[in-house]
């Protein structure tokens, strides 16, 4: 957990969420849940299919209600309203496929700012590279142009809080960079970003904050770099000949992972990282030794795998 | 209420612009014209001439029947005297001697039939010309392939009766030249009931009941609503099931709350069929006109047809709604139609005994049942005595308030329905839907 400073005190929450619970029958999707988004940031979902993730965004773009807690949204608590200032792209992509896309963002962004959005629509549509087919229907675009195009009906008119639930699915590196230049262009104008991914490479390399959420409950909550101190430098990346087969009942080493060309090892708790240097030395030739703080896909491979290990945050 | 409208106008564009509305548009009256068609094409295919055989067993009526037949069929009309073709066929008479053998005499002439040899045998029996009043009296009995809706035999029992009382009357003596004068026949005339002015007090009389305006007009017009109603609402099944299973309703309800999504897409179908009716009021009343007939149209009962239409696609479109949006697949949606259709098929069966009895207790009585009113009361208005004045607006607020009711309970479902996944729920289920908080 960060730790509490003046300027975080004074910090505007775009989304506050106190101790919200949603069940969907006898099954409890999200419990007891806080959370604090601040304004301008980007925060990253992540968490196991099922985990609760698309339930709490759900929540926050007010389509389901907690069963109890509150959630507000910029200073304001959500009781059925529906505004403007947030657009939301859900998991389940769908849009009108009969519509011509012009027309399609031009009604989505009718209906939720209350204005004629030509001007924008124009604008996203020369951004993204899909001017071309303004006036095609929706049906006739591959599939990545289509999610493009629900990504514009997601931020016409410019919202001030997006929540986007995996953006990225499905698509290919070249419209997923379009698309996360689109969302850094979004938080440089001041808008809030919260998005949920299974890429762990997106969430530390585009994500202010991550949040991990398992079985409906908190697990990280903070940036990169406070996550991964309150874990550590507990790893040691080596590289050496023979890979993993010689790194087998080395002293201190809790767990080898074999990532191909690296290996990683996991330290005991007062393990000593010169003992296992010695011991490497003695089996094999090293070609790389470095003591690193774990990965984030490391760590959620700790909280949400077979086995999951306690998370030193909640 | 912008959402609504926004909602609804391109739902609306959507539903009008599809090639389904299109052909339905067309095909409609395409249905009914169809079925005149086939009627008028039937009536000419009876018109070739027809070779009638008649067993005389009394041994002197045979050429007083075909006499009194001949009149008959000329007195109907045989040619359409506009388009000179003919309705009725030119019938023409064989006598046959009876044989002993009854049975093998009649086997052998319906074989003819069967051959298209003969279009009819009668069997006029003996005792015709005495006949009794008992239940053993003989008929005159007829073998053929014609329908009991072949038009030609239609006035045959009249001629046939016509024909024996001639021969009786010539038996007991009375002078042939004045049998015609005897049994000529009266015309009767259907007259409207005579009402007093409540404006000037004066007696309104009674004008003469035309056929059509009794029966065929007000029939026309609880059939346009009907199908009108019908192809209003069904659609709105499998289209909500579709944009369901297309997951086009959860990006919508970060814009619109789930009642404002419902009423712009209730609306929509509204919207629709309001053009759709209107379309075809309007063709129907150019028809009246181009035929001199447009005294027929019932326009004092059209306000009530929008307004009926309007609460029953309303009615129905929300339940349509909520119905797809609990379904995960328009083949689903598909299975819950006949949910929708019951409200109107009922009173489209009670139909007949509504116009044989328009002011009886049954057809009062269901026509206060606000499902049922549109159709009950709207035929009930449209025949040529109509209703009490109050009858009307009482059914109307039993509509109005069962509508509301209706599109709440939808609005009820419709919010769950459209993000719930997986089976679809059975009927108990969509009721607890209902009362769920």
């Amino acid at each position: 957990m960060a730790p509490i400073t003046r300027d975080s005190i004074l910090r505007v929450f775009a989304v506050e969420i106190d101790k919200i619970t949603k069940a969907f029958q006898s099954v409890t999707a999200v419990a007891g849940l806080s959370l604090a988004v601040p304004e301008g940031a980007v925060y990253g979902f992540i968490g196991p299919n099922g985990s609760g993730k698309s339930t709490t965004m759900r929540m926050i773009a007010n389509i389901i209600h907690p069963d109890s807690g509150t959630i507000r949204v910029f200073g304001q608590e959500r009781s059925g309203t529906r505004s403007s200032k947030i657009g939301y792209l859900p998991e389940e992509r769908g849009v009108y496929r009969k519509m011509r896309v012009r027309s399609l963002l031009e009604f989505h962004g009718k209906l939720r700012g209350g204005r004629s959005v030509t001007a924008e629509v124009n604008a996203w549509l020369d951004r993204l590279g899909l001017a071309h087919c303004a006036e095609q229907k929706v049906e006739t675009l591959s599939k990545g142009m289509s999610q493009k195009v629900q990504f514009i009906a997601t931020v016409v008119p410019e919202p001030k809080l997006l929540i986007l639930d995996e953006p990225f699915t499905g698509l290919d590196p070249v419209s997923a960079d379009s698309i996360r230049s689109a969302i850094l262009e979004m938080r440089s104008r001041g808008c809030t970003v919260i998005l949920s991914t299974h890429d762990m490479g997106v969430a530390e390399s585009l994500c202010d904050s991550i949040f991990m959420i398992f079985r409906g409950k908190k697990m990280l909550d903070g940036t990169l770099d406070s996550i991964q101190s309150s874990y550590g430098s507990d790893t040691i990346r080596v590289e050496v000949e023979g890979g993993a087969a010689g790194l087998g009942n080395l002293p201190g080493i809790e767990k080898v992972k074999d990532l191909g060309q690296v290996q990683e090892l996991r330290m005991a708790e007062a393990c000593d990282p010169q003992r296992v240097l010695q011991t490497l030395i003695t089996r094999t030739r090293i070609v790389s030794f470095s003591v690193v703080k774990p990965s984030l896909h490391d760590i959620f491979v700790r909280i949400a795998g077979p086995q999951p290990e306690e998370a030193p945050v909640e | 209420m912008n959402r609504i409208l926004l909602i609804a106008k391109r739902d609306y564009l959507q539903i009008v612009q599809s090639r389904a509305y299109l052909v339905g548009l067309i095909l409609l009256p395409v249905l009914v014209g169809g079925g005149f068609l086939a009627v008028t094409l039937t009536n000419r295919g009876s018109a070739k001439d027809q070779r009638v055989a008649i067993i005389d067993r009394t041994g002197v009526s045979t050429p007083a029947v075909i006499q009194a037949w001949e009149e008959s069929t000329r007195k109907a009309a045989i040619a359409n005297p506009t388009t000179g073709l003919r309705t009725m066929p030119r019938f023409t008479f064989e006598e046959v001697k009876p044989e002993p053998d009854r049975a093998s005499q009649l086997l052998a002439l319906s074989d003819r039939v069967r051959n298209g040899e003969l279009f009819l045998v009668m069997d006029i029996p003996s005792s015709a010309l005495r006949p009794t009043d008992g239940p053993q009296r003989e008929p005159v009995r007829y073998y053929s392939n014609a329908t009991g809706l072949d038009q030609s035999i239609f006035s045959l029992p009249a001629a046939v009766n016509d024909g024996l009382r001639r021969v009786r009357l010539a038996q007991l003596g009375v002078d042939q030249a004045r049998v015609p004068g005897v049994l000529r026949e009266v015309p009767l005339q259907s007259m409207n009931l005579l009402a007093r002015d409540p404006a000037t007090g004066k007696i309104a009389q009674g004008e003469k009941k035309n056929p059509l305006q009794a029966g065929v007009v007000p029939f026309f017009l609880v059939y346009l609503l009907i199908m009108v109603v019908l192809f209003g609402s069904a659609p709105q099944l499998g289209a909500i099931a579709e944009d369901k299973m297309q997951r086009v309703f959860e990006m919508l309800l970060t814009s619109a709350s789930s009642f404002e999504l419902m009423m712009g897409k209730v609306l929509a179908a509204l919207g629709a069929s309001l053009t759709s009716s209107t379309l075809y009021i309007l063709a129907g009343m150019l028809a009246l006109a181009g035929m001199a007939m447009f005294g027929l149209a019932p326009l004092h009962v059209l306000p009530w047809f929008f307004v009926y239409l309007i609460a029953d696609v309303a009615m129905l479109s929300a339940v349509g709604v909520a119905l797809g949006s609990s379904c995960g697949t328009p083949q689903d949606a598909q299975h819950l139609a006949f949910v929708l259709f019951i409200p109107t098929l009922i009173p489209m069966f009670m139909i007949t005994s509504i116009m044989q009895q328009p002011n009886g207790v049954f057809a009062t009585a269901m026509s206060f049942v606000p499902p049922f009113t549109p159709v009950i009361m709207l035929m009930r208005q449209a025949l040529p005595n109509g209703v009490p004045w109050w009858q009307p607006w009482v059914g109307l607020v039993g509509v109005i308030l069962w509508a509301v009711a209706v599109v709440w309970a939808a609005a009820r479902i419709f919010r769950i329905g459209i993000l719930s996944q997986g089976k679809a729920p059975k009927l108990s289920e969509l009721a607890q839907w209902v009362v769920r908080d």
